[in-house]
């Protein structure tokens, strides 16, 4: 069998490896600097700027074309998802109402295991 | 012409033969990769027992015959989908724990809508919590509950814990949970005061972008992404490789935004002033010191966590104020630690071994 030292796969792997950890740590010391966070937070913070007023301008031109933004399709999408929730919330009221067969397996209503359980023994194994 | 030491002529062909059906397999794999989804995650059955906002509580159908008298609450971090907890059959903390007999509930996080900014510290701790307690005790009948925290859910649970500290929690495993946020060295530079305009950035943006915080994530270790690129394509061909790949780089990337009000408080209480730490913290006017907790306490740490470094962690167990306190530090990093391989034979059977005795 082949040397794993000589093996071309395992010595890119390494390699790939080791370049990870030394441009991570060099990147690392680099940011660790104040002057750093000075440049990072003022770039940092135009661009936050700059994608807000970039968001609003968008806005507004879905408005003229009758588009909705993703914005409001992201509302959208949470209000089906509240609603759902408020289904769930009705379903496990009636099912706790009536705790009839409806109930899915295992689901709301479905008797629980009793509440008995000890730990094994220390050393048992489990 | 003589080899050199150590490489064996005859496995060449072999070697060869093997390369060039990785090769072959690369291809293939790839256009597979691109074309299907990713594994379904979080599929382990449960039920919604409440929705209010960003604030999710589930219940796992339990899948023993005998459960342990005390439920888990687990509590995920605020940037964080709670999936990762419950990836896919075999390779599920939930699962586990279902099948080794507990009864689990989870309190994961939406993303918070814009109106939603508002949101502050008080409303996770001093409100979505404790709600959610209640809902699991109404639910299973039981006064006690153990509460897990996974990294910011851990801060969170530590609140909670401080200011209701006369109970219902019984026990509190913490997972990679940050005291001392001076220990968090480039979070810290990054949020240095003297740059960092936390005010006009909340003011400005409402609720704290996804992409900000996966940036500031992704620069903790900025040739990862690339390298991680590199290791997927040289393992395409292996398909239990790109499955994990998948799963944890869907994760990762499934970033949750933070509530404005709420990133304020973190930035300038914990940030800043460091005030966990510093035994100074109060939420919503209550004071909020760890050394007031007094139920038995697990906090598992990972040896290689470039998110929470150790010396960020360590001041947890000397803190608080249980006699029953235990800290194991596991081999790992941040995520690995809590799934995947390595979470499977450490820290799974570690905190079933140490709930268990806690849970009748």
């Amino acid at each position: 069998m082949a040397d794993k030292g000589n093996d071309p796969a395992v010595i890119w792997q390494t390699m790939i490896g080791e370049m990870e950890k030394g441009f991570n740590s060099f990147a690392n010391q680099a940011m660790a600097s104040p002057e750093f966070s000075k440049v990072m937070n003022q770039v940092g913070g135009v661009t936050a700027g700059a994608q807000k007023q970039l968001g609003e301008m968008m806005e507004k031109y879905l408005v003229s074309m009758n588009l909705p933004s993703r914005a409001q399709l992201v509302g959208m999408a949470e209000r089906i998802q509240a609603i759902e929730g408020q289904l769930n919330e009705i379903k496990a009221l009636l099912h706790q109402v009536h705790h009839n067969s409806l109930a899915p397996e295992g689901g709301y209503g479905a008797p629980r295991p009793p509440r008995t359980k000890r730990p094994p023994p220390e050393g048992e194994k489990k | 012409m003589n080899a050199p030491a150590g490489l064996d002529l005859a496995s060449i062909p072999e070697r060869i033969q093997s390369e060039v059906q990785r090769a072959i397999q690369r291809s293939i794999k790839g256009v597979e990769y691109f074309a299907s989804s990713g594994p379904s995650l979080g599929s382990t059955p449960k039920d919604i027992l409440a929705v209010r906002g960003t604030m999710n509580l589930y219940h796992y159908r339990p899948i023993a015959d005998e459960i342990y008298r005390v439920p888990i609450l687990i509590v995920m971090a605020t940037t964080n989908r709670g999936y990762i907890l419950d990836m896919v059959p075999g390779q599920s903390f939930i699962e586990f724990l279902l099948k080794r007999g507990y009864d689990v509930y989870m309190l994961d996080w939406t993303a918070p809508k814009p109106e939603e900014k508002s949101l502050r510290m008080e409303d996770y701790v001093l409100d979505f919590i404790p709600d959610c307690v209640r809902r699991v005790q109404q639910d299973c009948g039981e006064t006690d509950v153990t509460v897990i925290g996974y990294c910011f859910g851990g801060v969170l649970s530590l609140l909670y814990g401080s200011i209701f500290n006369d109970g219902p929690m019984k026990n509190l495993i913490c997972f990679t949970t940050p005291v001392d946020f001076r220990e968090m060295k480039l979070f810290s530079n990054f949020s240095d005061r003297r740059y960092f305009d936390v005010d006009r950035l909340v003011d400005s943006v409402g609720n704290m972008p996804p992409e900000m915080i996966l940036s500031s994530f992704d620069m903790l270790r900025p040739a990862s992404r690339v390298t991680g690129q590199i290791q997927l394509w040289d393992n395409i061909w292996n398909d239990e490789f790109v499955k994990s790949y998948r799963m944890f780089d869907r994760w990762a990337n499934d970033i949750l935004p933070l509530a404005g009000e709420y990133f304020r408080t973190i930035t300038k209480d914990l940030m800043w002033d460091n005030k966990l730490y510093n035994d100074t913290m109060t939420v919503g006017g209550r004071a909020a010191n760890i050394a007031d907790i007094k139920v038995p306490i697990l906090h598992a740490v990972a040896e290689h966590d470039h998110i929470v470094p150790y010396d960020a962690a360590k001041h947890l167990i000397t803190k608080v104020g249980s006699t029953d306190k235990e800290e194991v530090m596991l081999k790992g990093g941040h995520v690995s630690l809590v799934a995947g391989p390595n979470a499977i034979k450490r820290l799974w059977p570690k905190l079933d071994n140490w709930l268990g005795k806690r849970s009748t």
